[in-house]
């Protein structure tokens, strides 16, 4: 994980190439990454708490819950954060994906994200669920991004999710081996595909 | 280098560059590929163990044994627990396995994935991340194989593609070769034609080619017939068509000198006497009638004999000269015969006088007119007492010899067998007296001391031995010449030609003295030219490599009418002496040898002259810018 660190750095945010990439899919998607730049900007120098509140409720409020199969036709879809801005509308893990990205472009280091698959109990029933969770210190309880409830909360005043397994980008580039958007045989896993299209937006 | 080899680099480098090319692109791409998958499967396969671990509550002893089971189950270089910070906690590890690869193959393409990693946690705790490499080995193998095979497979490609290369190239180096031998031949002066080749640029070289040569045969052809006209009017009597008295005189003189002809011959003189009487009798018209009469039953021999000359030697007198023994007196009286049947019809009063005579040819040719004259005479004396047509015949008898053929046959294979030869030598020079080469006639030992070609040489014709003469002439020639390096020259009997085994036989003695064989010169009469001369060809073809060069001797008023002279690729003409012989007091003479020379010299041969007796004829044949001299006047000259 240390030996990533310097190629992590090497891949880095870049707001102009996401304003870029914005503008190709029309003015009401520019409009809305302006307004996730300037947070992006604005929150650069604040505490890392403060970022996470910010980001959390910039993309709760902006993006309405909705199935994949209703917003992009298909069972499962990992969409990238232009790509949720667009359609305004994502499931858990557009949520994550999108808060993920964007606390990295903040400079949260990636080692202290993690996006947790989740079981959630929501008025007694059990549902696959994914969030977005915050390690301050390596072993410390982290702190939970999540679309069911807005607010940021400690893990322990989530008793209705119990965690199943967790991921980031750590190691995923790790090596000489170059996993990019352009490596047609790479591109097998959602996540990996969702984090060349992230890559492609500028957000790394 | 040669366009051909030139063409063979190209398309060899071009065959090696493409496989060379394909083999190098197919390995990358494959390494490049095993190498993604090779990652991917990390990737995969860490993050599937991490899933299982982050089910186990955190318990550090199932975690390191699973992490065990998957290292022992599964094909890896490590399996390894990192704690949170990064500490390695638990790590399976076994050294990189050596595979069926050699070691260069995977130094020049080394596969390096990089390791696959995954985070592992317990309920929301973080515990930290697995990482594990798999073996590359196993896709080093798979590479070294399939890099093998394409190259095993691309290396029987190639193969195929040189062979189908080479078949391309031999089509096209036929014709091509064609057209390049047809240009050699051109430069040394023969003047083939090649049946055009399909390949449309060569097709246009060959045409023109061709083109050329027809106009070098046609120059030719209209070259010689001035010649013919030219010799009609020089050697010619305008009135019956026969030789002059001087070009007669100057053919008997050739025909006795030359070493080909037979041991004794024969001369006839025929007179129309008392040509002033019948001048006034007849007329001048019913004269020329009564003498073209008379020689058309003389012209009839030399249309039918080869070698016969007839020649006007004043205005009554003519002569016949035979080139065979024992045929004088027949003759003589033949004419006779038939003249007593034509040349009544002029009336009464046409008289004719026939002198024969028989003589060894080595006699000079003072002796033969001398005979000649005292037999006519005597004919005429008797004539005087009857009349009408008389006959004297002399000859001298005793002189053929009395041995049977099978003793010739005997003594000839004797003396060559045993070696019993030597090779005389007459020089040839040039105008500044520098030898040219080497005449070298051969001279036998029949048992009874050395003796000139002219004995032996019909003996030899007669028993068919001419090729075992030759060659053993040509042996001795080749011997010499290494021993001293002048180039000599030796004759080749038009029989040895004829000769299936002498072009063989020969070959085999000139390639067993390459050097001297350079300056080896042949000579070949005209006779060989007209009538074998797809032999002469052929002779030129295989002897030409060896350096040896060929010529016509003897070369007369007959080279005219060799045909094709244009093709045979000759080095050189010798000139005859009867067209040679009093060049310096005739000028139609000279301008007649002035004509040859220069048409020879369109074809690229050298002109030598033969028999050169005086002084002035020399200093005119040098007017006439001959290449070289030959016969008694040079060889004294030389001497002095």
């Amino acid at each position: 994980m240390l030996a990533a660190a310097p190629l992590l750095a090497a891949a880095a945010y870049d707001a102009t190439r996401v304003l870029e990439a914005a503008a190709v899919r029309g003015p009401k998607v520019t409009e809305q990454a302006q307004a996730l730049v300037q947070l992006i900007e604005r929150s650069g120098t604040q505490d890392e708490l403060q970022r996470l509140r910010d980001i959390n409720d910039f993309f709760n409020r902006r993006i309405a819950f909705q199935e994949d199969a209703v917003t992009w036709g298909v069972p499962d879809y990992w969409a990238s954060p232009l790509e949720s801005l667009e359609k305004r509308a994502g499931d858990c893990e557009d949520y994550a994906i999108a808060k993920y990205f964007s606390l990295t472009a903040t400079g949260v280091p990636t080692a202290k994200l993690r996006l947790v698959y989740v079981r959630a109990r929501l008025g007694g029933q059990s549902l696959a669920h994914m969030v977005l969770a915050y390690y301050a210190q390596p072993s410390a309880e982290p702190l939970i991004l999540d679309n069911l409830r807005p607010e940021v909360l400690p893990a322990s005043q989530r008793a209705d999710l119990t965690p199943v397994f967790s991921f980031n980008t750590e190691g995923l580039w790790q090596g000489t081996g170059q996993v990019t958007a352009g490596n047609p045989l790479a591109r097998l896993s959602m996540w990996r595909e969702v984090v060349a299209k992230v890559k492609a937006e500028g957000f790394l | 280098m040669s366009l051909m080899r030139q063409i063979a680099w190209l398309v060899l480098g071009v065959v090696l560059a493409a496989l060379v090319g394909a083999v190098g692109l197919s390995t990358l791409s494959t390494q490049q590929l095993m190498r993604t998958q090779l990652e991917l499967k990390n990737a995969d396969n860490a993050q599937a163990l991490a899933l299982a671990l982050s089910q186990q509550g955190g318990d550090g002893e199932l975690i390191k044994l699973l992490v065990s089971a998957q290292f022992d189950t599964g094909a890896y270089e490590f399996v390894r627990w990192r704690g949170v910070n990064g500490e390695t906690l638990f790590e399976r590890s076994e050294p990189p396995r050596a595979g069926l690869a050699p070691a260069w193959f995977r130094a020049l393409l080394p596969i390096t994935a990089a390791p696959g990693v995954a985070q592992l946690s317990s309920g929301w705790n973080a515990i930290g991340s697995v990482e594990l490499m798999s073996q590359s080995s196993y896709a080093h193998d798979a590479l070294w194989l399939s890099s093998r095979q394409l190259l095993a497979w691309l290396f029987i490609v190639g193969i195929a593609a040189a062979v189908v290369a080479w078949g391309g190239l031999r089509r096209i180096r036929r014709p091509l070769d064609a057209a390049v031998a047809q240009a050699e031949g051109v430069l040394v002066g023969s003047y083939g034609q090649v049946a055009e080749p399909r390949v449309p640029e060569l097709q246009r070289l060959t045409r023109a080619m061709n083109a050329m040569v027809q106009r070098v045969k046609e120059m030719f052809e209209a070259q010689a017939g001035q010649l013919l006209v030219l010799r009609e009017q020089v050697h010619h009597d305008p009135l019956t068509g026969v030789s002059t008295r001087r070009h007669f005189l100057a053919e008997l003189d050739a025909a006795l000198q030359r070493d080909d002809g037979p041991a004794i011959a024969g001369l006839v003189l025929v007179r129309l006497r008392d040509l002033p009487g019948l001048n006034a009798r007849l007329g001048r018209a019913g004269v020329d009638d009564v003498l073209l009469t008379l020689v058309t039953a003389l012209q009839a021999y030399p249309e039918s004999v080869a070698g016969c000359r007839v020649g006007r030697l004043n205005g009554g007198d003519f002569a016949l000269w035979l080139p065979a023994e024992g045929v004088a007196a027949e003759t003589a009286h033949a004419l006779a015969d038939a003249l007593r049947a034509s040349l009544p019809a002029f009336g009464p009063g046409v008289q004719v006088a026939l002198g024969a005579i028989e003589l060894p040819r080595e006699r000079p040719s003072g002796v033969w007119l001398g005979e000649a004259d005292a037999a006519l005479a005597r004919a005429e004396h008797l004539g005087e007492a009857r009349g009408g047509f008389v006959v004297e015949i002399v000859a001298e008898p005793g002189l053929g010899r009395e041995q049977g053929e099978g003793l010739w046959r005997a003594q000839l294979q004797e003396a060559v067998g045993q070696q019993r030869g030597r090779l005389a030598e007459f020089p040839v020079c040039d105008r500044a007296g520098r030898v040219l080469h080497l005449e070298c006639p051969l001279q036998l030992d029949l048992g009874t001391g050395f003796v000139p070609a002219a004995s032996w040489l019909p003996l030899a014709v007669r028993a068919r031995l001419t090729a075992q003469v030759d060659l053993f002439a040509v042996d001795l020639a080749l011997k010499a010449i290494s021993g001293d390096g002048q180039a000599r020259c030796i004759n080749v009997a038009p029989a040895s030609l004829a000769d299936a085994v002498f072009l063989p036989q020969l070959r085999e003695l000139l390639a067993q003295w390459p050097q001297a064989a350079r300056a080896l010169l042949l000579d070949l009469t005209e006779a060989a030219a007209t009538e074998h001369f797809d032999r002469l060809l052929e002779l030129g073809q295989q002897l030409r490599p060896l350096g040896v060069k060929l010529g016509l001797e003897h070369a007369g008023a007959g080279l005219a009418q060799v045909e094709r002279l244009y093709q045979a690729g000759l080095d050189y003409v010798k000139l005859d002496a009867s067209v040679l012989l009093g060049v310096a007091g005739e000028a139609g003479r000279a301008a007649f040898v002035r004509g040859m020379v220069i048409m020879l010299r369109s074809l690229a041969l050298k002109v030598y002259g033969e028999g050169v007796v005086d002084e002035m004829d020399a200093q005119a044949l040098w007017d006439c810018e001959l290449d070289g001299l030959t016969g008694p006047w040079v060889t004294s000259s030389l001497r002095g």
